[in-house]
């Protein structure tokens, strides 16, 4: 138990080094870019698991919540005029509040009707955003969110130096909330609900109170990470509700593994630049979510795990054996 | 008085479509407790088949509409036969059926794009001209949807009631290892759900596309109108299903003329919250 | 020596767990067979295996002389072999009359339809008085009889009874025994599987004892010593 700790500690920590040293190696602005945006659904997927993974919640409305914070920090900026920085904080709280409102009421609610319920509700604000034209600009969107801009340094400086960093930043945070939420007594009882509701039930666990709660902390770093590409795009546009945020993250999530941590954020980085690299060959625009649809269900149907539930197959003491020239056995 | 007779009228031609959106999904859910999303694009994809064969073949309507809906079951079956039956028995069988089916949306809708291009296409009305109901005129073919729905529905019933098949369909889902037992190829039965099922999809689009606009994201909004219906009525059974479609497309008929089309879908998800809350398994749900 | 029903060193189980471990049984043409033992030994799921339920690792079934590996669930019933399982658990939301006229499903089935039914009725009066009513409303041993009942309208060649009486107050085990009695009558041979050894006996002509698994015992029921030595070993006493 102990040696496991610290062989994926320093795993972690190799990988936290590299990600720092990036921007030393990597000067290109669109690589950086790729980078920031495979840390936003980072942080959007591993939060994803704290309501769909560890509590079993059939949450289909996570991505409105990302919309949310999209949309919340851009009116919040434009039509308030809110420092960008504090609107990217408050994004979190509106998601978090929006979550609660949702979740009253599903949180008795079958399976089924979850999974249908929280997708209208995406849709349903979908709709929203385009009638709501003065509040939301309509199909247009909003645009000319200003840039982030914090004691004078602005974060777009030097190829976007600042603003990878921050996104990095909060992935951190956010998969440090994740990994401590999950090992807390909090976190387990989520996952007893997950996998035994009614034994759950029978040890005194309350099955609504634990549903709400998990909802609203799922979305919480969510509507931070929508107030972020508010910022850092500049623009909130009704694409953020629709469905190809959704595959992507979806992917991510299945591809990962639902209910584990780091799945889920390696995927989002490969997923990310997959992505991009499929859409810069010409004439694969729109037919690359279709790969990553078919990927998605030849994991599901081989791995249903996700990719990662297949890391601790990966025979590493053999391999090493092998390096080392001695014999491989069992 | 006038707007009455325009607000019942608009309420049944949409209460009938829905009830005819919804038929299908709710079928599917019976009998084997999956949700299809791929149910939504099925609808364009019946109806863009359906107009590929009256554009390119010169085919008149009826049996372009044939092709059309069997063209959409081929492809539920497809989905049924490779996708969603690996997962049968698997503890997690809502969320990734769920999963499996709205990756499957997403490729069919995609794909329809790809093949055939966003731009609008209109198909053909079952009969022109327009007639008058105690003073409301709506068009030939609306009306017609009145007629034609509920006969579908009561067909399907009669058939899911009395004919073995029927039965046979209803039964996996109820007890599949008994279903075996009486000597039903229950792998087989499973298939015809999914192709009747999406059968229907098909032939919604098609009655659709003679109302609006055929594109590839066409049946997205249906679907969520579907979901809403099944949501309302509760799962289980095809009368409450048809029973909820009605009431939600008068629902829908008055918030639009008195609420305005903007806040009608948002009241229409409050309402529907509100049901939930004091009858969590829908208006008429059971199970 | 070709049985009717033949299972040749059956291995079998349910994922990593491995239930029976070598277990041959056979039917002859004019018996009735019981299997009797220990809850969880692997009477249910030797059925499973032979219905198609569950595929033997090893080993193999022959029904009529077909081999019934790789063989459908339903294929089997269509050939003549039923199994009518434990627990009663049917199909809560049909009626009664319903259910069974969905159970003669099969082209044999079908062709024997009207006679089926009249057996069923006649054995079952119970049934014939609840034509209309919905399956999970009836009484636990209604279930019962529901279950056999359903069986019969599969038409069988042979018919496999997993537990009839499980569940069931002395009366209804007399009334279900009776009808029991009332289908080996007819000239179907049965393979029943039972704890109370006693109803057993009333019906069948051989009995198997299976234990962890495996056959243990196999008795003949015309042998006087065996019927004491399966008393003892299960109640301790002469009944």
């Amino acid at each position: 138990m102990n040696l496991k700790l610290n062989k994926k500690s320093i795993t972690i920590l190799i990988i936290s080094i590299l990600a720092v040293l990036v921007p030393i190696v990597v000067k290109d602005s669109y690589i950086r870019h790729l980078f920031i945006v495979s840390y936003i659904y980072g942080i959007v997927v591993v939060s994803w698991d704290i309501s769909l993974g560890f509590c079993g919640i059939l949450n289909f409305a996570h991505m409105a919540f990302f919309g949310i914070g999209v949309y919340g920090c851009g009116i919040l900026v434009k039509t308030f005029n809110v420092d960008p920085a504090i609107a990217i904080l408050l994004s979190g709280i509106i998601a978090a509040v929006a979550a609660a409102i949702l979740s009253a009421p599903i949180i008795r609610l079958k399976g089924i009707y979850v999974i249908l319920v929280t997708f209208s509700f995406g849709q349903l604000l979908l709709q929203l955003v385009y009638s709501q034209v003065n509040i939301t600009g309509g199909a247009l969107g909003m645009v000319k969110i200003p840039n982030l801009e914090i004691a004078g340094y602005s974060f777009i400086k030097d190829y976007k130096f600042g603003y990878y960093y921050i996104s990095l930043l909060f992935l951190a945070i956010s998969i440090l909330f994740v990994e401590v939420l999950g090992k807390s007594p909090f976190g387990k009882s989520l996952k007893a609900i997950r996998d035994n509701e009614d034994y759950a039930v029978s040890r005194g666990v309350s099955l609504a109170k634990q549903r709400f709660l998990s909802l609203i902390a799922s979305s919480i770093f969510t509507g931070v990470a929508g107030g972020f590409y508010a910022v850092y795009f500049r623009v909130a546009s009704p694409e953020v509700f629709s469905f190809n945020p959704m595959t992507l993250a979806m992917s991510m999530i299945l591809i990962g593994g639902v209910g584990t941590v780091w799945g889920p954020v390696m995927a989002a980085i490969g997923i990310t630049f997959a992505n991009e690299v499929l859409a810069g060959i010409k004439g694969l625009e729109e037919v690359r979510f279709i790969f990553v649809a078919v990927l998605m269900l030849m994991v599901m149907k081989f791995s249903p795990g996700g990719l990662y539930s297949l890391v601790g197959k990966i025979p590493i003491k053999k391999i090493s054996n092998l390096f080392r020239g001695k014999e491989v056995n069992g | 008085m006038e707007i009455v007779v325009i607000t019942i009228v608009s309420g049944l031609v949409l209460g009938a479509l829905y009830a005819l959106m919804a038929s299908g999904l709710s079928l599917i859910w019976t009998a084997l407790g999956v949700f299809n999303y791929s149910h939504g694009p099925l609808m364009a994809f019946g109806a863009v088949v359906t107009w590929t064969v009256i554009e390119k073949l010169g085919f008149s309507l009826l049996p372009a509409a044939v092709i059309g809906i069997v063209a959409a079951a081929l492809i539920g079956a497809i989905v049924e036969r490779f996708l969603v039956r690996s997962f049968y028995g698997n503890r997690d069988l809502l969320l990734l059926s769920c999963m499996t089916t709205l990756t499957s949306m997403i490729i069919i809708e995609k794909g329809i794009q790809i093949i055939w291009g966003s731009r609008l296409k209109l198909l053909p009305r079952i009969i022109g001209g327009e007639i008058n109901v105690f003073g409301a005129v709506i068009s030939a073919h609306e009306g017609l949807i009145i007629i034609i729905s509920p006969l579908i529905l009561l067909f399907l019933w009669r058939f899911m009631a009395s004919t073995q098949t029927g039965r046979s369909m209803r039964a996996v889902g109820q007890n599949q290892e008994m279903a075996h037992l009486i000597g039903i190829n229950v792998p087989k039965t499973y298939l015809l759900v999914f192709a009747i099922s999406t059968g229907l999809a098909g032939l919604s689009g098609v009655l659709l596309g003679g109302i609006r606009f055929v594109l590839p994201t066409m049946g997205a909004e249906p679907l969520l109108k579907a979901m809403t219906v099944i949501i309302f009525g509760g799962l289980g059974s095809l009368g409450a299903t048809t029973g909820a479609a009605f009431i939600l497309g008068m629902l829908e008929a008055i918030l639009v003329q008195f609420v305005g089309m903007y806040w009608t879908p948002s009241i229409l998800f409050l309402l529907l919250i509100v049901v939930l809350i004091f009858r969590p398994t829908g208006l008429f749900g059971s199970k | 020596m070709s049985y009717l029903l033949d299972v040749k060193d059956i291995v079998a189980g349910y994922g990593a767990v491995t239930i029976l471990r070598g277990v041959s049984i056979h039917l002859d043409k004019k018996e009735s067979i019981g299997l009797f033992g220990p809850n969880g030994h692997g009477k249910t799921t030797l059925l499973h295996a032979i219905s198609g339920l569950i595929k033997p690792r090893q080993g193999h079934v022959y029904f009529n002389e077909v081999d019934l590996s790789s063989v459908k669930p339903y294929k089997i019933v269509k050939m003549g072999l039923v199994h009518s399982p434990q627990g009663n658990t049917l199909f809560s939301a049909m009626g009664v009359g319903e259910i069974l006229e969905l159970s003669a499903f099969t082209k044999r089935a079908k062709e024997n339809k009207t006679r089926n039914f009249e057996k069923v009725y006649t054995l079952f009066p119970r049934l014939a008085e609840r034509k209309k009513q919905l399956a999970k409303t009836l009484s636990g041993g209604e279930r019962q009889m529901l279950s056999i009942a359903a069986a019969l309208m599969c038409s069988p060649e042979v018919l496999m009874l997993d537990e009839p009486t499980l569940g069931l107050s002395p009366l209804l085990k007399e009334e279900v025994c009776n009808a029991i009695a009332g289908i080996k009558a007819t000239g179907i041979p049965l393979l029943i599987v039972e704890q109370d050894v006693g109803f057993l006996l009333s019906l069948v002509d051989r009995l198997y004892l299976i234990e962890q698994g495996e056959v243990v015992r196999e008795m003949d029921k015309s042998n006087k010593l065996a019927h004491r030595e399966i008393m003892d070993i299960y109640f301790g006493k002469v009944e």
